[in-house]
């Protein structure tokens, strides 16, 4: 009896102590599997989008004989896993590239895009002018001492047709 | 005027495509700051096991930007007009647990 709740302690505290670990693998997995969902969701969408729509930051395109226009704009706040902060926060000792960082911050930018071209899609747009993409930090967590970070990305541009 | 959806032409470019500006109507502005309630934190807190995406957060964002764009709305379509041109969003933090969205942009009339 004792032998097993030993077991069960021992089995908690691991999952506890090593949960920068578990997090970090889970974190992985999970991100590899929607960044591949991403990247064909972005392969379906460019054989449709490729030779109808014109995707410019552009102000200056013409607009003569443009029946209708619409502002687009797409937001998603996306955040690194505990794990990779955890490892981010040991590498800042010494500093250079974080690549999970990266990973997570290409995500997100790609994502939005993807995002405010299926609008486009959707509300028949046939070009998409002056995308602008902005970045900012966006935090919830209620006390300092929570490390929840997540970045938000927003794109918008006006959608014409 | 609360509650009432207003839909007025919009573009982030210095017209709206195909329509001819007739007057400018000055700046609009649109704002709300937002906080979380406890519970969509906690849930955002399990999601950054994994990491990626936290809807609830960006649920949120989208439904207070929404309503940013439609106090803009709500001021330019007071001062009679029929479009924003050049909006222009921002956001920041600005306190712990909040944050603030704000938008903005030229009213104008356009035939």
């Amino acid at each position: 009896m004792s032998n097993a709740v030993s077991i069960v302690i021992y089995a908690v505290s691991g999952i506890f102590a090593l949960l920068p670990l578990w997090s970090w693998a889970l974190g992985r997995w999970y991100q590899a599997g929607i960044a591949s969902k991403l990247m064909e969701n972005e392969k379906i969408l460019g054989s449709i989008l490729d030779d109808k729509m014109s995707v410019t930051t552009s102000k200056k395109v013409s607009m003569i004989g443009a029946e209708y226009s619409t502002l687009l704009h797409v937001s998603l706040c996306v955040g690194p896993s505990m794990g990779q902060m955890f490892f981010m926060w040991l590498k800042s000792i010494f500093g250079g590239r974080l690549h999970s960082y990266d990973v997570v911050l290409d995500f997100g930018r790609r994502e939005a895009l993807l995002r405010l071209k299926q609008q486009a899609a959707e509300r028949g747009c046939t070009s998409i002018v002056n995308i602008r993409i902005e970045t900012s930090v966006v935090s919830f967590a209620k006390t300092q001492k929570s490390k929840q970070a997540s970045v938000e990305f927003l794109a918008f541009a006006t959608g014409i047709r | 005027m609360e509650g009432q959806v207003i839909s007025l032409l919009m573009s982030n470019v210095e017209s709206i495509p195909g329509k001819n500006v007739v007057s400018s109507l000055g700046l609009v502005t649109g704002s709300t700051v937002r906080a979380k309630h406890i519970g969509k934190d906690f849930f955002a807190g399990l999601k950054n096991i994994v990491g990626g995406e936290l809807k609830a957060y960006t649920e949120l964002l989208n439904e207070s930007r929404n309503e940013a764009i439609q106090r803009m709305m709500m001021d330019a379509h007071a001062r009679g007009a029929n479009a924003i041109v050049n909006v222009r969003f921002a956001t920041s933090n600005v306190a712990a647990g909040a944050s603030e969205l704000f938008c903005y942009g030229t009213a104008v009339v356009v035939e």
